[in-house]
């Protein structure tokens, strides 16, 4: 059984006081694990990610649903939730005008002498070794923080076709990164 | 509908579009599992974008062509 259900058994005298409990339980299960996650995507901004934590655990608290599903599931709810938290605080800070293009991801750039420098090397040879068309909607999407729609003005396709070419991409991306032993 | 599953990982759905995904992922058993699976395939990512650049006048890696 889910743990942020299993402390739910009908022991609460009121909606409130459950409500109460099944974010007091969220936090504690999920907060701790969620901030560090969430601290390497703000570049260490940990008011900012304190946050995002926070609107995290709230949306899942509002839905009940949610909850019910196990753990693994609704940890990676929470990460894809949390992460696109990130994202859109990251659109709304941005000044940058939009027709500036920003710098280009720079795949040798890479220092070496660490565990996250090697890491950051096979990720780079696993999106090279994609095919042309996978490796460019995931550039021009994800690591551009541009929508599909964004994307698919610049790439001169359509939206359905970015979204299905990421899809495949990324799949494939998990393949190489599992058979390389670094995919999560 | 299922395919949307990976661009609603990276978070790079449109908003309409990623609330009709949100709404589907709760009773789609398939997106489910590889929402699991892909969940962390974004971090992978992110190490690329904090890689610190040696300059700003290296010319970039030739991705697509
Ligand atoms: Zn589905």
């Amino acid at each position: 059984m889910c743990p942020v259900l299993s402390h739910l058994d009908g022991r609460f005298e009121s909606a409130d006081a459950e409500a109460e409990h099944r974010i007091a339980v969220l936090y504690q299960e999920f907060g701790g694990p969620l901030l560090r996650h969430v601290r390497k995507s703000t570049g260490n901004d940990l008011q900012w990610a304190e946050d995002v934590v926070q609107e995290t655990l709230v949306r899942a608290w509002r839905n009940s649903a949610r909850l019910q599903w196990e753990p693994g599931l609704l940890w990676a709810w929470l990460l894809t939730v949390a992460r696109r938290i990130v994202i859109d605080g990251r659109r709304r800070k941005s000044v940058r005008p939009h027709e500036v293009e920003p710098p280009e991801v720079d795949m040798m750039a890479v220092p070496d002498g660490s565990e996250r420098a090697l890491s950051a090397i096979v990720v780079a040879d696993a999106l090279r070794s994609l095919s042309d068309e996978h490796r460019e909607v995931i550039e021009q999407t994800y690591l551009r923080d541009r929508t599909i729609s964004e994307a698919a003005a610049i790439l001169g396709i359509p939206p359905g076709t970015v979204k299905s070419r990421l899809y495949y991409g990324i799949r494939a991306l998990r393949e190489l990164l599992r058979d390389k032993g670094v995919a999560g | 509908m299922h395919d949307g599953v990976a661009a609603y990982v990276l978070g790079v759905l449109d908003d309409s579009e990623h609330e009709a995904f949100e709404r589907h992922l709760e009773v789609c058993e398939q997106c489910q599992a590889e929402l699991v699976e892909l969940a962390e395939v974004p971090d992978r990512l992110d190490e690329l974008k904090q890689a610190p650049s040696a300059s700003e006048d290296d010319p970039p890696m030739s991705m697509s062509r």
